[in-house]
């Protein structure tokens, strides 16, 4: 699986640009400066891993590209440039249609991520609605292909489930069918793999990689653990304190890390291999 | 609403006596007023003057009133206003609630509070009296009598769907919604009104009961359904002068009053259980 060195990231065409950007939260009495400008980019059909400890304001990075930041939350300053526009001007209207249309999210509990009350059919029927003109009829057929596109086997089953009744890798596969439904530029994976076992780890991670080449989007990949990096991506970013402190080449990460948070991440895991 | 299709929720139904004979019991008063035609032996407002004040009998079931009409057939009639005013009436209340409170919740900040504050004001006002001051003003007809209650109970349901929709909108899901380029009001009618409408039902089905009630007691001080149509309340009323040597004309309106809101009482209760 290790694409590391195929890509060097420099020649290719740009999708998502994010310059100095910086997120504030304000608490009952003081403000928390989350993120504190953060330069990253992200190319067309390249995985990037955003990697950094709890609190480190990689999730809070991922939030903002879209805006879905909690309502305490707000962006101070900063550029987010997708395909040539800088999304921080748009109108709440323009937002929804680049939200799930051009970029897309896969989160981290699968199961709390969906809507408990309606079918896995019904709900991802209603983003394919939600994006494309379509009847409902067409639309349930298209979940249907989505979810076999997933490697879904008990499609009848799995289309008449409720969330609850299914298992977190399950549910993590419909979550990333549903994501996908709108073909996106760019997904964005928030630690998508992180409340799941090994093993249903290694497939969802393969899985993520398929459809990547598959459908020719970007992944922006966020994670603490650097052994996924090291796995799936061409380049790195490493957050610390709400910056980013190093970003490399995943190839020569991993022999030259710069800064001590890094080097502690790479420490951490190896640790991990030797129990 | 989704959730009680459900194959396990219906079973759950089975296993519930409260609901099923609520249900039993309006079952069986919702298709006598939907089939009063056919139900009721006599036409209700035919008056027979050979037989004022019959008590209970073969000929008539329920006996008849100091006009000689066929208690029995007046009841049937009648239950379709009460019950038509209770249902309408809460239908009002319970989509003003729902609008109201879901505003409120998910907006937040000015809104929630311009919106509760009104709610707590209407909630200081006693309804019936507001209601009697109302209906006082304007003339008392089946309509206006469904509105006004309509517009003077949504404050229960609206404070219900608030509390539902503020806790609900920080789950994780909402944030999926959004990321997935749901509008507000897509998430609102879609996402967050189904999440949460399991206790505004109860609380509506306890409201028809209410609204009946209500009903009822403005027909009894003559603001309300006006004769000659039958409504409870103003059968009620008409036997007042003749409690005295017919007991029937009081007893078995009462009764229909009772049973009524006994079953929506059971509905409500036997709801709670199968989505709480």
């Amino acid at each position: 699986m290790s694409q590391g060195h195929k890509v060097t990231g420099k020649s290719m065409e740009r999708l998502l640009e994010v310059k100095n950007l910086k997120v504030d939260f304000q608490l009952e009495k003081q403000l928390i400066h989350a993120v504190m400008g953060v330069d990253l980019s992200v190319n067309k059909n390249e995985t990037v891993v955003l990697a950094g400890e709890s609190g480190s304001g990689k999730t809070i990075t991922a939030l903002a590209l879209t805006r879905i930041l909690p309502p305490n939350a707000s962006i101070v300053s900063g550029e987010i440039i997708f395909k040539g526009n800088n999304i921080l001007d748009f109108n709440p209207k323009q937002m929804s249609g680049v939200r799930g249309k051009n970029i897309a999210y896969v989160f981290q509990e699968p199961t709390s991520y969906l809507n408990p009350v309606y079918t896995i059919g019904d709900q991802i029927a209603e983003v394919i609605i939600l994006h494309q003109k379509l009847q409902r009829r067409e639309a349930q057929a298209r979940a249907r292909e989505l979810l076999e596109q997933v490697k879904i086997n008990d499609l009848d089953r799995v289309l008449t489930s409720y969330p609850h009744q299914l298992s977190g890798g399950m549910n993590q596969r419909v979550f990333i069918a549903m994501s996908l439904a709108c073909q996106p530029d760019l997904l964005i994976a928030d630690e998508p793999t992180t409340s799941l076992d090994v093993t249903i780890e290694a497939q969802i991670l393969k899985l993520l990689l398929e459809l990547k080449e598959k459908l020719g989007f970007s992944l922006l990949f966020i994670t603490h653990n650097l052994a996924i990096a090291r796995k799936i991506s061409h380049r790195v970013y490493v957050m610390y304190q709400g910056k980013v402190v190093e970003e490399a080449l995943t190839s020569e990460i991993f022999d030259h890390p710069k800064h001590f948070h890094t080097q502690e991440l790479i420490a951490a895991y190896q640790k991990i291999g030797k129990i | 609403m989704l959730m009680l299709i459900r194959g396990s929720a219906i079973n759950e139904m089975r296993k519930n006596p409260y609901l099923i004979v609520g249900i039993i019991i309006i079952g069986i008063l919702s298709l006598a007023a939907i089939l009063a035609p056919l139900v009721s032996p006599y036409d209700p407002s035919l008056i027979d003057s050979q037989g004022l004040l019959m008590p209970p009998s073969p000929k008539h079931w329920l006996g008849t009133d100091s006009l000689g009409r066929d208690l029995f057939s007046r009841l049937v009639y009648g239950s379709r206003i009460s019950l038509s005013i209770g249902i309408i009436a809460m239908g009002i209340a319970t989509f003003l609630g729902l609008l109201l409170g879901a505003w409120a919740g998910f907006y937040g900040k000015f809104s929630d509070t311009l919106i509760m504050r009104f709610a707590d004001i209407m909630l200081c006002f006693p309804t019936f009296f507001l209601i009697l001051a109302v209906v006082a003003i304007l003339e008392p007809s089946i309509y206006n009598i469904m509105i006004i209650i309509g517009l003077t109970s949504w404050m229960g349901p609206a404070r219900l769907i608030r509390g539902e929709i503020l806790s609900l909108k920080e789950r994780e899901f909402i944030q999926a919604e959004r990321a997935l380029g749901a509008t507000d009001a897509r998430i609102i009618i879609r996402h967050l009104i189904p999440n949460a409408i399991g206790p505004v039902l109860v609380n509506a089905t306890l409201g028809i009961a209410g609204a009946i009630l209500l009903e009822s007691g403005l027909s009894f001080l003559g603001l309300g359904v006006q004769p000659p149509i039958p409504s409870w309340g103003n059968i009620l009323i008409e036997s007042k002068s003749t409690l005295g040597i017919a007991w029937w004309i009081t007893l078995f309106p009462g009764l229909a009053i009772l049973v009524t809101i006994l079953g929506f009482n059971f509905i409500a209760e036997g709801l709670k259980k199968v989505i709480g």
